[in-house]
């Protein structure tokens, strides 16, 4: 398949690194569209016009759309060629998807909402309030308005906090326990799950000091590190545009001890 | 190879797995469990992903000695094992049927789950003495899913979460309707067929207006039926009833 691949995508994290880092993992080159997210890019007409939805990432591939991060991924593994990044035992592909979706619909949402309510609301909340309540009526998706609307005006409850940082302690351990029993998270092979694992945890020595370090959690410390080695995740991690990046230098030996 | 599998009543996760196994034609060992009485916890056996599955009260599926959970997981393993049809090659079509089975488990399976729970499930645990469901309940790994199990038992559900899941169900029934093409979601039969089925049967009787303008839907769950597979996965209900028979499902996405 040599049709040409554009990737929509904002910075190297969460669930615009996961498509980009799988791609540069198979050897994919890519034309590289940088959506600002915090300047509300991907709910504009022209991108709409791509993604109706207003989510990113997005990958047009010849003249299919593919939507959502880790079916993105999926599909790059099995259109591309270059190394597979699925096991091919049927019980390590389980595995794979099994923490996929753990990370994607139970621990990452845990993430994002503390992200969100520290990082991405602050950022935002300071523009003119008509600008950005126009802006929040532009998001094509209810849910994705909820959650915006959450994150600038920050109406997530204590409750809730307090459930996404239970969950990212659970989360934590159980990551730990996982990378202690096989090579890489979910099969004794560099895998998809290891590349969607990494965009949800590379910067957690630094946002979870006192859960995950080198005492703690040597495991996920050291599968951090060899995933920020990898030349794909170096020239991946390259293409970041703010200061956000710069947290996965954290990842280099010596930095934390 | 060897596999066990624990199941519940064939509605819902335990009916996309039963008929998945049909389907693959590979040998199990089948143990019927009471799902609604949390015998997933006490009987069936369990390791972490187990434990911590999201889809909540689903069957278990042990291979070579590892338990593994998550009806599409699950259902994917089995057709990958046997070397089976019931997912597309082409990775364009395999992406698509990915997406949609991911719908249903985001968007159907929590409203139809709230929906059957507060219908069916929410009589049999105020049935039951409080110190009967403590020590169901205390045997859930789970926090969350156990919170969930609480308030099935307390079955306050406010009318507006009530009335937003009819309304879900409303709207995977238009999008059914301008998708099946021919006899199936997506042209061949597949595990988006299974997994759509198995949350939606139950629908019928629950949100009846859902289905009333939508004969190709109705046709479709007719043909889904008629499978020789989810007709041997029904034969295995201990009651004869299996679309009144639910448990607690995913949790409605924390971001509203």
């Amino acid at each position: 398949m040599s049709e040409k691949v554009t990737l929509f995508h904002w910075e190297p994290n969460a669930n615009s690194g996961k498509p980009m880092l799988a791609l540069a993992e198979k050897g994919v080159d890519f034309e590289s569209h940088y959506l600002d997210l915090l300047n509300f890019d991907q709910h504009k007409p022209d991108y709409l016009k791509i993604n109706p939805q207003g989510t990113i990432p997005a990958m047009v591939h010849g003249d299919k759309v593919l939507t959502e991060s880790t079916a993105i991924m999926e599909y790059a593994d099995n259109a591309f060629d270059g190394p597979p990044l699925m096991p091919r035992d049927a019980r390590d592909r389980w595995r794979v998807r099994w923490w996929m979706k753990f990370m994607d619909q139970w621990l990452g949402p845990s993430f994002s909402m503390i992200g969100w309510s520290i990082f991405v609301g602050p950022s935002v909340r300071a523009r003119d309030p008509q600008e950005l309540e126009a802006a929040i009526d532009r998001i094509p998706l209810p849910e994705r308005r909820t959650a915006w609307r959450k994150a600038i005006y920050n109406l997530f409850s204590e409750e809730e906090l307090a459930e996404s940082n239970r969950r990212i302690g659970v989360g934590i351990t159980m990551l730990e326990e996982a990378l202690s029993k096989r090579a890489w998270l979910a099969s004794d092979q560099y895998s998809l799950a290891d590349v969607n694992g990494f965009n949800l945890g590379y910067a957690l020595p630094l946002s979870q000091p006192d859960l995950a370090n080198d005492e703690k959690t040597p495991h996920i410390m050291e599968w951090l590190r060899k995933i920020y080695e990898r030349p794909a995740t170096r020239h991946i991690w390259s293409m970041g545009r703010t200061p956000m990046v710069a947290r996965v230098k954290i990842l280099e030996r010596g930095v934390q001890s | 190879m060897s596999l066990t599998l624990y199941h519940g009543e064939p509605n819902g996760p335990s009916l996309t797995v039963l008929a998945a196994l049909y389907e693959s034609g590979l040998d199990a060992d089948l143990v019927a469990i009471d799902l609604a009485k949390g015998e997933r916890h006490s009987t069936a056996e369990r390791n972490r992903e187990v434990e911590m599955s999201i889809e909540g009260e689903g069957p278990v599926l042990v291979a070579d000695g590892e338990p593994m959970a998550d009806s599409v997981f699950l259902a994917q393993y089995l057709d990958e094992a046997s070397g089976g049809s019931l997912q597309p090659t082409d990775p364009y079509a395999r992406w698509e049927m990915e997406m949609w089975c991911r719908f249903i488990i985001e968007r159907v399976a929590p409203a139809a789950s709230l929906l059957g729970n507060r219908a069916h499930l929410t009589p049999k645990l105020q049935a039951i003495s409080d110190e009967e469901f403590e020590t169901l309940v205390g045997a859930i790994a789970s926090a969350d899913l156990a919170a969930r199990w609480r308030k099935e038992r307390a079955g306050d559900y406010p009318e507006a979460q009530v009335e937003d899941s009819r309304e879900k169900i409303r709207l995977a029934v238009q999008r059914l309707e301008g998708r099946i093409d021919g006899d199936w979601i997506l042209g061949a039969f597949t595990i988006a067929d299974l997994e759509s089925y198995a949350w939606l049967a139950g629908m019928v009787a629950i949100v009846p207006d859902a289905f009333v303008e939508a004969p190709k839907t109705r046709a479709w769950l007719a043909r889904v039926n008629a499978r020789d597979s989810v007709q041997q996965a029904l034969a295995r209900s201990p009651t004869g009833d299996p679309l009144h028979a639910w448990a607690p499902g995913p949790e409605i996405n924390r971001w509203g």
